[in-house]
């Protein structure tokens, strides 16, 4: 059976852009779930639970990004991730978790 | 610390009677102990002490200055007496010339510490020429007092 | 294979596995690897990877981080350091290039740094020094792991860096460290002190030296002619074990006049003394035949650990060569370091001509608490042996004085709580400034005996910097002022009866001994390593013929002419050098 795919297109509110607070947020929130999820401009395309590949996406570039999950939670993960980009990155009041990554 | 916190103002002597070095011991610290400054001390025993010291190592340092001092029991601070003399001393001194500033100083046996801090200030001042010829060239106690009010 | 030249600070020939020391404060140079390293490299840079972790980790509970930015920061940080793409790219990097691990991390760092330099936006191009810092934790671990290697060698190795401090060249093990190479340090450098002390070759001022050399690179440190030769073919291996046998059998036949008294000719014994700095030359001193230590520095006391030594610290070091020298004379020098150079001092001058200014005694006699306490631990330490002490940059009589005046104090200290120590402990002075030299005469009587420092000497009578290339080549021994000051000093300190020595370079240079001891001086104190070699010029020569020379010299009035001269005479003592 093939895996689920879930896809969305994003744009960063954020006054700052995908900074790298944001980006470690993204990233942690990306890590919760099973599912590989890309993030891409165009044809630049970055794994959304490297942060390094995401500042790196970010410098690039900008604001436009599309965000696409594979896997059985995918639809989840894609949820999640748009929610946190439309609430533009709200910061948390906890210490960000380092969690380690898939 | 500054110069000013150790010497007792009222120890201060623009002109030695004594043409001695025991007689200079003698005087200053007879006028520390009229100060009060010497706590409980007998000046006699004080006197002999400073007076042996001497005799086995001269603190003539040279250009004119001695630094007599010792440790004595039941002071808190250490304390110094100025004396000049006109005609100069004979303290042995290194460089075989007389003495003209006397500064004897007493310090607290048990603080070491305070007598190297007081040491050091005496140093400090006593290697300026400035300094040196400051008070060599004031004439009365206010004089002296103001020379070394001024300095570090 | 590549050669390098540079400057030879100390003798001898070594052939060896290099052990190279970055400095994560300086840029670290692409160095290759062989395919066969490629695993072990990627397993450096895994290991400090999780280092780094465990390290922020700890860093973050321990200081309880709990304010926002900072805790932001701290999760950036942990968040790259956890990122597997990341470790991948320089793992990849190592793979592909076959570079060593901590060119890999600087490189890949960099990049993304410059990525993000490259941005308009500020903010983004100020995180590129969150990048670096990354760079620089991970390079730490790396480097600390280098610097944990060093302390625990079990084979032989030359050790080559950019350059090295005091605090590194402590650690090295003799057994294991048989030769130096660094790209900066000139004669006078720490490195070449420390590495004549040991006895061991080294090489500075090598251009370029950090590119070429890799791990596993065979390194010929060659510190006779000043030339480091990385990766040997096979004919110049061949040539340079020739020459090493060569020296070794020369330094053999030196060691076997380490039983032999150091007498002239005619009869005059001459007393062969040697400098350290670290405990650990006291032994080198014996082995070589020296019959005493005639200028233990105690500067190395201040430099390593960061701290202000403790009473206990310096009486430790002075305890330990007492223990070793056993019974020989020891005569410790005072701190003689600049304010610049005492750690956790804030109260420091800055000053324009440190070099003139506020060290040395000078800086002991404003800062007395630190003085005392190095006092205290000599005068305990001379319960164990034939201690002496030594009061450096004398440069009047009122400085002695004062001196004295302290060194009394502490007695009177210690007599108060009963502690033992040698109350005729012999009390001298380095002569070294040419008001010293001038007024030896005065200082004579109130001095136990004399060490000449001639190094010093000859820079302030000349002023001249011997470490600036532009003038050392005026530093010269062969100076008449300088050896008319000499001269009068000898003549001051015989009148008065006290002993005197030579302690500068000058007494180990094979042109100068004859002279030396033709104008009188009996005691010579030097680098252990050197003193086989000055006493088979002693066994080898005549006073009558050295009084010859001294005299013959005092009528030139040039130093090449003088030195010519001198050179002629060692010539036909020590062929093989000439």
């Amino acid at each position: 059976m093939s895996e689920p795919v879930a896809e969305i297109e994003v744009e960063i509110q954020n006054e700052e852009g995908l900074h790298l607070r944001p980006a470690v947020q993204f990233v942690d929130v990306a890590s919760r779930f099973r599912s590989a999820i890309t993030v891409s401009h165009g044809s630049v395309q970055a794994d959304a639970k490297s942060v390094m590949e995401m500042t790196l996406l970010a410098a690039a570039c900008g604001s436009r990004l599309k965000i696409r999950a594979v896997g059985p939670d995918a639809s989840d993960a894609v949820a999640a991730l748009g929610e946190l980009v439309a609430k533009n990155f709200p910061p948390t009041s906890k210490p960000a978790e380092a969690k380690k990554e898939g | 610390m500054k110069l000013s916190d150790i010497v007792c103002f009222s120890a201060i002597v623009p002109e030695l009677e004594a043409k001695d070095r025991n007689g200079a011991i003698r005087e200053l610290v007879g006028l520390l102990h009229q100060s009060g400054c010497l706590g409980r001390n007998d000046p006699e025993k004080l006197i002999r002490a400073i007076i042996q010291r001497e005799n086995e190592a001269s603190t003539g340092m040279g250009k004119g200055v001695a630094l007599p001092h010792i440790k004595a029991d039941g002071i808190t601070e250490p304390v110094a007496a100025v004396g000049r003399s006109s005609h100069g001393i004979d303290f042995r001194s290194l460089d075989k010339q007389p003495v003209y500033t006397v500064l004897l100083l007493v310090s607290p046996k048990d603080n070491p510490d305070k007598h190297l801090q007081a040491m050091e200030i005496l140093f400090r001042n006593l290697n300026q020429d400035d300094f040196r010829r400051f008070l060599r060239q004031a004439q009365t106690v206010e004089e002296i007092a103001e020379v070394i009010r001024d300095a570090s | 294979m590549e050669l390098r030249k540079g400057i030879a600070v100390s003798p001898g020939i070594a052939i060896a596995r290099a052990m190279v020391i970055d400095s994560k404060d300086y840029r670290i140079p692409r160095r290759s690897i062989m395919a066969s390293q490629r695993a072990g490299e990627i397993k450096r840079v895994r290991l400090a990877f999780a280092d780094a972790i465990r390290e922020l980790d700890q860093i973050q509970t321990a200081k309880r981080i709990e304010e926002g930015s900072i805790r932001d920061i701290f999760a950036v940080h942990m968040r790259f350091l956890r990122d597997k793409r990341f470790l991948k790219r320089v793992t990849d990097y190592i793979e592909k290039e076959l570079v060593t691990a901590e060119y890999a991390v600087s490189a890949i760092l960099r990049e993304i740094a410059s990525h993000f330099e490259k941005v308009d936006d500020v903010y983004i191009s100020e995180r590129a020094a969150d990048i670096y810092d990354i760079e620089r934790r991970l390079l730490t671990h790396l480097l600390g792991k280098v610097a944990e290697e060093v302390e625990h060698l079990r084979e032989e190795v030359v050790i080559v860096a950019h350059d090295l401090a005091p605090t590194q060249t402590a650690s090295f093990n003799k057994t294991f460290v048989k030769g130096f190479a660094t790209e900066r340090g000139g004669r006078t450098s720490h490195t070449a002190i420390i590495a004549r002390s040991l006895g061991i070759p080294a090489v500075v001022a090598l251009e370029d030296l950090m590119s070429c050399v890799t791990a596993q690179s065979t390194v010929i440190i060659d510190g006779n002619r000043g030339v480091v030769v990385i990766d040997p073919d096979e004919a110049t291996l061949e040539e340079y074990r020739a020459h090493a046998r060569r020296f070794t059998e020369f330094e053999h036949e030196l060691d076997g006049f380490r039983d032999i008294p150091a007498v002239t000719r005619d009869g005059v014994p001459i007393t062969l003394l040697g400098n350290v700095e670290f405990p650990d030359e006291a032994e080198v001193v014996l082995q070589k035949g020296g019959q005493g230590i005639g200028l233990y520095r105690t500067e190395f006391l201040y430099l390593y650990g960061g701290t202000e030594p403790t009473e206990d610290d310096h009486y430790h070091a002075y305890s330990e060569v007492a223990r070793l020298m056993n019974g020989k004379p020891i005569v410790i020098r005072t701190m003689d370091l600049g304010a610049d150079k005492v750690p956790h001092t804030n109260r420091h001058p800055q000053e324009a001509n440190p070099v003139l200014g506020l060290r040395s005694i000078r800086y002991c006699l404003q800062n007395l608490p630190l003085f005392k306490t190095q006092l205290r631990a000599i005068l305990r330490a001379s319960t164990l042996g034939d201690v002496r002490v030594m009061f450096p940059l004398i440069t009047t009589m009122q400085e002695l004085r004062q001196a004295k005046m302290i060194l009394r104090d502490v007695m009177e200290d210690l007599d108060e709580y009963g502690v033992p120590y040698n109350a005729q402990m012999p009390v001298g002075i380095m002569i070294e400034t040419p008001s010293s030299a001038l007024t030896a005469g005065l200082l004579a009587t109130e001095s136990d005996f004399f060490s000449i420092g001639t190094n010093d000497l000859i820079q302030y009578t000349l002023a001249v910097d011997r470490g600036n290339e532009h003038v050392s080549t005026m530093y010269s021994a062969a100076e008449p002022a300088v050896l008319y000051l000499i001269r009068s000093v000898i003549h001051d300190a015989n009148k008065a009866g006290i002993g005197l020595s030579v302690c500068g370079e000058m007494a180990s240079e094979p042109e100068f001994v004859m002279l030396l001891l033709g104008m009188g001086v009996r005691m010579l104190s030097m680098a252990p390593p050197l003193i086989p070699e000055v006493k088979k010029i002693v066994c080898s020569v005549t006073i009558e013929e050295c009084n010859l020379l001294a005299r013959k010299v005092a009528t030139l009035d040039s130093q090449r002419q003088i030195k010519n001269l001198l050179r002629d005479a060692a010539g036909r003592i020590l062929p093989v050098e000439y």
